[in-house]
């Protein structure tokens, strides 16, 4: 500690602020070690709030959340007609025909073809479980009013985006896929819906694959 | 006569009875465990404050203060300005003392409830129906939450408005700031713990608030949630962060916050000293009020009073009792779910777009940024109200955004649903009991009604059912797409007694002529309790 004691002040700013009549003592062994010291705990603590955070998240077993639904093709609703609940895999089984692809309050930016899509039962504004409400003819989100129209697309209320889908596929009778959902917007997002093709048996539904739907922000509706 | 002792052991206590005899001795022995117990006060002194004596010299009354843990918290002298309710209106300890019947209350509770989705709300129940008391601590802890988040609240605002939290108190101000955000935050986990549906999806909506921070979102939302939906796991975490984690982070925060309030003195009136100038601290001899007798009565007879209110709230059958909803189900979300009603204004601001901007940027810089960093923006000496017209002009103007905002967080701001389903809400509400189930059965007799024909309905209950119901039939009639609205209620004999009451309403569509209808069904049992017991 003394070892400073004695010398010399150096040139440039210790100096400088000295001249100003303040004084700045120089580093000495002792002061530099305690630094070193406390970054070394610094990293140290910065570590263990990490190690903290992993402890804390959840872990899951696979298959915890998520499965894959089959359902015969008898059991899908007819094209146009009131979307089907399926509570145990958290969506709505929609089959969008003629007069959902020409519903007026469908926003033009989002593309929609005729065929079944798998709406996830969550709202994407904040995590409540909106429902169908026949009257309104849309779905209806209870906590913040955000709506939806059948095909997916948003309507109304504080969403940002389109209701989310879940990756289908249809089969035919030796499992084979004929058809299955693709994304047609950027970043994996927006699922077609997939058509009924001759010969199919089955609905594979993994809810284990979520799409987000597309960006939707204005007030009606659309990007 | 003395009796001679072998010296073996030395008991002062004895050599006491020797010198002075049995009855001085127990008294000397009495006084000098109450002075150590009150660090200085001994029985005569204890009396003097009771009997409001002026204090002897050298006043004893101030040691406790110096030399005792209690009350080195508390200034010793207060100036006489400070004795009344104005200023202060003594917010701040009444807020102290409601974190305290918190952690009372809350511990009775905790005796009697466990963490886990699989029992909590049977012990909600129990706490409801068998526990002493149960009941009502239920009601006074949730009643004292509200209470406590209000209480803050107007302490905010009152020191805002004195402007006490100008220099030297500014730090004193954001340990304020910071402790009026974690009062919000522990009554929010709290909200979670009864597992009911009203506190499942309020804390969904928050968790998913959360979430939408970019990046460190889908982590921040595991983290509280405990998984993809609040489940075992979730609950244990909010249970948690209730009664551990953040009562701690509150404790070591008042204590910041007491120990700055003894150090800066109480901030005078404005009115009271020169501008500009700070003269708190040195209060001189003729204007002093000492903590005891005066202040201390003072303060014990508000948390009396305060206790007795809170007693006599929830204490009968009219009073304030906490809802409990149907058992918490992660499969439905009732209609016009809600946050708490001090969250509603973050609801509100969250209806109008971005969950980041709105849900967690606005609030997060209102609460800890703007308020907590307020007095060291805004650096202006002068404390006199005259002077602080565009200061005291936003805190005016914070209260009506706060009320327009919460108006904006109900559910009457942007959430109608069909006007069908509206209309059997008022019935059947499916956030509260609501009037039907709160009837009494014996009142609704079997039969078919017609929500039009109220007035001729057999008894004073089912018309005035069904004037609420007709009443809000009139917004379907209103609505274009609803011709020919009708209101019925069918009330059948469904078991032994249980009926069977369904609401149900029709109409065509003006432009098809199609008719259609909705319904709900609702089994009344003869002992439904849905008003817990009133």
């Amino acid at each position: 500690m003394t070892d400073a004691e004695g010398q010399p002040p150096e040139e440039g700013q210790a100096g400088a602020l000295e001249n100003l009549g303040v004084a700045t003592p120089e580093l000495t062994r002792r002061e530099f070690l305690y630094y070193l010291w406390a970054s070394s705990m610094a990293v140290f603590l910065a570590g263990v709030g990490g190690v903290t955070i992993w402890f804390a998240l959840p872990r899951f077993r696979e298959g915890e959340f998520g499965g894959i639904f089959v359902l015969p093709i008898e059991d899908i609703p007819a094209p146009d007609s009131d979307p089907m609940e399926f509570a145990e895999g958290r969506f709505w089984l929609v089959n969008i025909g003629n007069e959902i692809l020409n519903d007026p309050r469908q926003p033009d930016e989002y593309k929609v073809n005729p065929g079944i899509r798998t709406l996830y039962k969550v709202c994407p504004h904040l995590g409540c479980l909106y429902k169908w409400v026949p009257s309104n003819d849309r779905f209806e989100c209870p906590c913040h009013g955000s709506k939806y129209l059948k095909s997916d697309a948003r309507i109304g209320g504080p969403a940002r985006r389109n209701l989310d889908q879940f990756f289908t596929e249809v089969l035919d009778a030796s499992g084979s896929v004929l058809v299955q959902s693709e994304p047609t917007w950027p970043g994996d997002r927006e699922s077609t819906a997939v058509p009924i093709p001759p010969g199919a048996v089955a609905l594979r539904i993994d809810t284990g694959r979520r799409l987000d739907g597309a960006p939707n922000v204005k007030p009606g509706g659309g990007l | 006569m003395r009796i001679p002792r072998p010296k073996i052991l030395s008991l002062p206590f004895l050599d006491d009875i020797e010198e002075k005899g049995v009855v001085r001795a127990s008294t000397d022995l009495a006084d000098d465990v109450v002075t150590r117990v009150t660090s200085g006060l001994n029985i005569t002194d204890i009396r003097g404050v009771l009997r409001g004596d002026p204090a002897v010299r050298p006043n004893p009354r101030l040691t406790p203060h110096a030399e005792g843990f209690w009350l080195h918290m508390k200034p010793t002298y207060y100036n006489n300005l400070m004795d009344g309710l104005y200023p202060t209106f003594r917010l701040g300890w009444l807020a102290t003392f409601f974190f305290a019947w918190e952690i009372v209350t809350g511990i009775f509770l905790m005796v009697f409830y466990t963490p886990s989705p699989l029992v909590a709300y049977e012990n909600m129940l129990n706490i409801l129906s068998n526990v002493p008391f149960g009941r009502w601590m239920r009601d006074t802890h949730k009643l004292g939450g509200e209470l406590m988040v209000l209480l803050v609240v107007f302490h905010m605002y009152r020191t805002y408005i004195t402007g006490s939290y100008k220099r030297p108190r500014q730090f004193t101000w954001a340990t304020g700031a910071l402790l009026l955000t974690f009062t919000l935050v522990v009554s929010f986990f709290g909200y979670l713990l009864p597992w009911d549906q009203l506190s499942l999806w309020a804390v969904t909506i928050g968790a998913s608030t959360a979430g939408a921070i970019p990046i460190v979102g889908t982590e921040a939302d595991l983290l509280v949630r405990g998984g993809l939906e609040f489940g075992a796991n979730g609950l244990l975490r909010a249970y948690l962060i209730h009664v551990i984690l953040l009562p701690i982070i509150m404790i070591i925060l008042l204590g910041v916050h007491y120990y700055k309030v003894v150090i800066h003195g109480h901030s005078l009136p404005p009115e009271a000293e020169e501008p500009s100038v700070d003269t708190a601290r040195k209060v001189p001899m003729n204007v002093r009020t000492y903590f005891m007798p005066k202040i201390l009565t003072r303060e014990l007879v508000y948390v009396a009073g305060l206790t007795l209110i809170l007693l006599a709230a929830s204490a009968f059958a009219f009073g304030y009792h906490a809802p409990l909803e149907p058992h918490a189900d992660n499969l439905v979300t009732p209609l016009h779910t809600t946050a708490p009603w001090y969250f509603l204004w973050i609801q509100g601001l969250m209806k109008l777009g971005d969950n980041f901007i709105f849900g967690v940027v606005l609030p997060g810089a209102i609460l800890t940024g703007i308020i907590l960093a307020w007095p060291y923006v805004e650096v202006g000496r002068n404390r006199r109200y005259g002077k602080r017209r565009i200061g005291l002009s936003i805190a005016a103007s914070t209260i009506i955004g706060a009320a327009i905002l919460t108006y904006m967080g109900t559910p009457w701001f942007g959430v109608e649903t069909s006007p069908d389903q509206e209309a059997i809400a008022i019935l059947l509400p499916q956030t509260s009991p609501g009037p039907l189930r709160l009837s009494d059965w014996d009142d609704i007799p079997y039969g078919t009604y017609l929500a039009s024909e109220w007035e001729s309905a057999p008894t004073r209950t089912t018309s005035k059912l069904l004037k609420t119901f007709d009443q809000e039939l009139e917004h379907a009639s209103d609505n274009p797409l609803y011709g020919d609205v009708e209101g019925f209620m069918v009330v059948e004999d469904w078991q032994t007694d249980l009926k069977k009451i369904t609401v149900r309403i029709v109409w065509v569509d003006p432009e098809t002529g199609a008719p259609a209808e909705f319904s709900e069904i609702f089994f009344f049992h003869r002992n439904s309790d849905y008003g817990q017991g009133e």
